[in-house]
């Protein structure tokens, strides 16, 4: 429903603009995790063109959204058991962004009302998340949610409330995107909203690739699809790093 | 420096690393260890996730074990035939232990499992060596010589009543394989939940049970280590894929060198005070992790993603 809702948006947004609508870029489309990958900052750049709304003379909010790729997730909570910390109860979720930032140009509060932002999915506590349950998907617990927030920020990989979103000049905004060490590799969603006096006015989304290239990545791979193999490697370069480790410490 | 380690994921400052291996080579230089026991520790307590660090440790001991089993068997060092017998209980030890590691680690418990192996462990085996070492110690200022048992007297009677005796020429017995078999498997089962060589298990069993000549207990331990360590990797890569190559060959060189520079320093110690120091150490890292357990933790909650779920490739 608000899916098609977001649609009728951005389908009457095309009508009624016309060619040169919202247009964003980033500084770097492609995200390589390399041996001395310590994360990235990266520059999303747009222009509100000609949407709904006149930028030059009247004033808007932007709102963008980095959304990465979806996986499972367990937050597990331990609990004292015979006097030590155990883990004890958890809770699944079949699905949670892997990283997932919200920077807006003013505070979201200011920018519209919370049931807009839960219309679209924006910010953190709007996410459709579910838990797995005795039977079936259920609302996660509350706990457990937060938790998952409050540990995946901690990490560097949900960021709401931190980063902004300058506006330029007339029509023109940037905001920095940061990526931590460890960001998982995938398709990642960077989405853009332009808010006018407490409504969407228009919206677009591009695409932002992170993968373990190289030799990390060949590695990886290689670890996961051949575990066999890679095990009799490991072993390997362990027996001839070891013999020549004691080779060269004789001399 | 920082070092991105692909299997672990995670970035490490390459020095860091490079002095970890340092100070955990020259400490086992000094008291003639292995140092498996300190380095997946370490490694823990730098960040790296306890499975990632047990399992990577196996690969690191089967480097670092290579020369000295060489050296050792250029000198006649080595009994084969009891490493044979070794090896064979630890393979089906250690592939236990795989097993056992995997299936913990889908519940969000291995973790607790390593951090309570080496309590216990560590705890009993550093407990024994400084009552050991003290009373050495208080026996000397005394001037107390205490009587040496012989061989035969000491070699439990039990022993001689198991079946499937077997003669091990090169350590002058003649014994039940079930014994060893044993022994193997039960350092093969320490070495793949705690990412150990299981030296300190093996070699007080080999000289205390088993009743073998000094001069060939360490080379057979190294021989044993470094079949059972290889197979412990292959397990751990198979099941859970948590062997980071890049960090076992990094800590390399730092516990090569830091060995050296060690073993010169443990010849002008005293065997007993070197014993006592390392049992203090041994019980150090033993607290360490039984606080971890005891206290409660700051964060409560931890989040786990799909791989430590062994979930889909």
């Amino acid at each position: 429903m608000v899916r098609f809702a977001a649609f009728l948006l951005l389908a009457m947004g095309a009508f009624s603009g016309a060619a040169e609508a919202l247009v964003t870029d980033l500084s770097n489309r492609r995200i390589e995790i390399r041996y001395s990958f310590a994360g990235a900052d990266l520059i999303l750049f747009g222009a509100v063109g000609t949407t709904p709304i006149n930028a030059q003379d009247e004033t808007y909010d932007v709102v963008i959204v980095v959304r990465g790729p979806e996986a499972p997730a367990v937050i597990r909570r331990k609990d004292r058991v015979g006097g030590i910390w155990v883990n004890n109860e958890t809770a699944a979720f079949p699905s949670a962004p892997g990283y997932y930032a919200v920077a807006s140009s003013r505070p979201l509060e200011e920018i519209a009302a919370p049931t807009v932002f839960a219309a679209y999915g924006i910010g953190f506590n709007n996410l459709p998340l579910v838990a797995a349950g005795p039977r079936g998907l259920v609302a996660p617990d509350p706990h457990f949610r937060s938790a998952l927030f409050r540990l995946r920020s901690e990490e560097g990989l949900y960021r709401q409330e931190q980063d902004n979103v300058s506006l330029v000049s007339e029509g023109l905004f940037r905001t920095d995107v940061h990526l931590p060490a460890n960001v998982p590799v995938g398709e990642f969603i960077v989405e853009t909203f332009i808010f006018q006096d407490g409504s969407l006015k228009a919206r677009n989304r591009i695409n932002l690739t992170v993968d373990k290239e190289g030799f990390e990545r060949a590695a990886y791979t290689f670890a996961h699809h051949y575990p066999f193999l890679y095990g009799i490697t490991a072993v390997l370069v362990a027996l001839c790093a070891g013999w020549l480790a004691g080779i060269s410490s004789r001399k | 420096m920082p070092l991105y380690l692909p299997i672990a994921e995670l970035s490490m400052n390459v020095f860091v690393v490079l002095g970890m291996g340092g100070i955990v080579g020259f400490l086992s230089g000094v008291f003639g260890v292995g140092g498996g026991f300190l380095m997946t520790p370490l490694l823990i307590f730098a960040g790296v996730p306890p499975a990632v660090a047990v399992a990577t440790q196996s690969n690191q001991i089967t480097a670092a074990s290579v020369s000295g089993a060489l050296a050792h068997w250029r000198r006649g060092g080595v009994d084969a035939k009891m490493g044979a017998v070794l090896i064979v209980g630890g393979a089906l030890g250690a592939f236990f232990g795989a097993q056992i590691f995997t299936y913990l680690r889908s519940l969000g418990q291995v973790d607790l499992m390593i951090s309570l192996a080496y309590v216990v462990f560590l705890g009993s085996v550093g407990g024994l060596m400084f009552w050991e070492s003290v009373r050495a110690i208080m026996w000397q200022r005394r001037g107390y010589v205490p009587p040496r048992k012989p061989r035969e007297e000491r070699h439990k009677a039990w022993i001689h009543a198991l079946p499937f005796k077997m003669r091990f020429r090169k350590s002058h017995l003649f014994i039940s394989a079930l014994l060893p078999m044993a022994i193997g498997m039960f350092v093969g089962l320490l070495s793949a939940i705690m990412g150990v060589g299981g030296g300190f298990v093996m070699i007080p069993a080999m000289i205390y049970l088993l009743n073998m000549p000094t001069n060939v207990v360490i080379g057979t331990s190294l021989f044993q280590i470094i079949f059972v360590t290889a197979l412990t990797t292959v397990f751990h890569s198979v099941n859970t894929q948590t062997v980071d190559i890049f960090l076992a060959v990094l800590l390399l060189p730092g516990a090569v060198i830091g060995a050296q520079i060690g073993a010169r320093i443990g010849f002008k110690l005293k065997g007993e005070q070197m014993r006592a120091l390392l049992a203090l150490m041994v019980l150090l890292v033993c607290v360490k992790m039984g606080l971890g357990l005891v206290l409660e933790p700051r964060e409560l909650y931890s989040v786990a993603d799909i791989e430590e779920l062994g979930g889909s490739h």
